[in-house]
């Protein structure tokens, strides 16, 4: 995903970008094997933007997302990822749960 | 808000399901499970997909049914109805198709002599078949099941001759839910869970919200705790003779999470169809592993589903589906994403407690399991289980 640049006012998530993943077991995966400082840190640099982003991705229909927004897309979908993890749980991983990789996503 | 303040309100309502403790031996009996196969899973309708899963002709899925023994073939034939099938080959029984879904262009061919059928089954390809004796293709098709379709719901009857037709089995759940435009929330995802768990252990885990304070304290502290309502008092159920629905309200003055306060600012993809429901979270129960989940969002409504599928006494599939109306931008798939996420939290410490909750029982440290007035709708389903066994209370079936 990091051969396309972010757009121009989102330059700054541009360290986060390993977090631009395309499908949910990606992004579960990156946050279980993440240590917290770092879940954090992408959190902190992703948050305080979110309206701003979403407001410029919700200027496109979903499926004609141009190619610049679409790692940007990723980046908000792996925000909902560590959300949790940052705002309730402060661990990568929920408490008392079942091994993740028994929760099987079917794509 | 409705709230509940009566103690013991719906055992004064449903007299009939009594007020003891429940036999927990059919959930570790492997005598038991062997008769559930033909008393419970061949005499009731199983849901086993949409419609939405085989959208175009050809279009099919396959069901492992383990507790009936056989592997299921759904497609939509030429002609758009959707047929099930065992999925058998009429020459020696080789297991037919044996990837999960797919699209049949032409025909399904067996893998051990290609014989041939097309998406309504008929045969139509045998290779060498004039050094057959005597047969008829025209009589070789797969082996029908017989199905039908509820509100875009595919269920499958095993039975040789079913009681009563899926419209009738459904009864009051069927009328309580019409109309429900469950055909537009078509964005599903999927998850299952294999768990040493009976199926049955699972579903009750799940049948009730007494639980949900305490065991999902950590992925939604405060939510379920209601100032006038704080153990989560029911505000209806409702029984439906095989069949049940309970539901709760929501906690609307619980403080969100950050990203959850911007989700709920965010606009969501409707439908304009509101689900018909009685609370803002229903649960309904359809005999004998299906459940139907009924969520009440800000702009629009949605609904999950899940099978229970058994594998052996102690052990089943959780299977879990969600199901959204299309997101039209990334902000309305945001807010989707969010709800997922949050909830399967919550759902991955609820299969935890199943196997835990199995490990209990066979131990037989306890032989009962005791209900409170709001566990009563898992006294209906295994008075409904025991009705069909038929052993318990002598009647035979």
């Amino acid at each position: 995903m990091a051969e396309v640049p972010l757009p121009e006012s989102f330059q700054s998530l541009e360290p986060f970008s390993a977090w631009a993943l395309a499908t949910e077991r990606e992004r579960r995966a990156k946050r279980l094997s993440s240590s917290m400082e770092d879940i954090q840190a992408f959190y902190d640099a992703l948050f305080p933007q979110l309206e701003a982003v979403v407001a410029y991705l919700d200027q496109f229909p979903l499926d004609q997302l141009p190619a610049e927004a679409q790692p940007l897309y990723y980046l908000t979908l792996s925000l909902v990822e560590v959300t949790s993890a940052v705002e309730l749980y402060h661990h990568p991983h929920i408490f008392e749960a079942i091994e993740p990789a028994r929760f099987r996503r079917v794509e | 808000m409705q709230t509940a303040t009566e103690n013991r309100r719906w055992s004064k309502e449903y007299p009939e399901l009594g007020t003891g403790p429940v036999p927990a031996e059919s959930c570790i009996s492997p005598e038991y499970f062997e008769l559930e196969r033909e008393r419970v899973f061949r005499r009731t309708w199983l849901n086993v997909g949409r419609v939405d899963d085989v959208p175009n002709a050809g279009d099919f899925f396959v069901r492992e049914l383990a507790v009936c023994k056989t592997s299921i073939l759904v497609i939509r034939g030429k002609d758009g109805v959707i047929r099930g099938f065992h999925n058998v080959c009429s020459h020696r029984s080789n297991k037919l198709v044996w990837e999960e879904r797919g699209t049949c262009r032409g025909a399904l061919a067996c893998h051990f002599h290609s014989w041939g059928y097309n998406a309504q089954g008929q045969l139509t390809g045998v290779p060498d078949e004039e050094n057959f004796h005597d047969i008829n293709k025209s009589e070789l098709g797969l082996t029908p099941v017989t199905t039908d379709i509820w509100e875009g719901f595919i269920f499958v009857h095993l039975g040789s001759q079913p009681q009563e037709t899926l419209t009738d089995y459904l009864g009051g759940v069927a009328e309580q839910m019409k109309g429900a435009a469950f055909h537009k929330r078509t964005h599903t995802h999927t998850y299952k869970v294999e768990e040493n768990a009976n199926w049955k252990v699972a579903l009750d885990a799940q049948n009730e919200a007494y639980h949900l304070p305490f065991q999902h304290r950590y992925s939604f502290p405060g939510m379920f705790v209601l100032k006038d309502n704080r153990y989560l008092r029911l505000s209806g159920v409702k029984l439906y003779n095989h069949h049940a629905v309970w539901s709760t309200t929501y906690n609307s003055e619980s403080t969100p999470t950050p990203t959850g306060a911007l989700m709920n600012q965010l606009n969501t993809a409707t439908t304009n169809s509101r689900l018909p429901m009685l609370g803002d979270f229903d649960f309904f129960v359809i005999f004998p592993n299906f459940v139907i989940l009924q969520f009440r969002g800000i702009e629009d409504d949605y609904y999950m589903t899940y099978n229970f599928w058994p594998l052996a006494v102690d052990r089943c599939i959780w299977e879990i589906k969600f199901h959204f109306p299309p997101a039209e931008t990334a902000g309305q798939r945001l807010s989707q994403e969010y709800l997922k996420h949050r909830i399967c939290d919550v759902l991955q410490e609820d299969a935890v407690a199943h196997e835990t909750l199995q490990t209990g029982l066979t131990s037989q440290a306890k032989t009962h399991l005791i209900l409170q007035d709001d566990e009563i709708q898992i006294r209906h389903f295994h008075k409904v289980l025991e009705d069909y066994m038929g052993f318990f209370n002598g009647r035979g079936h």
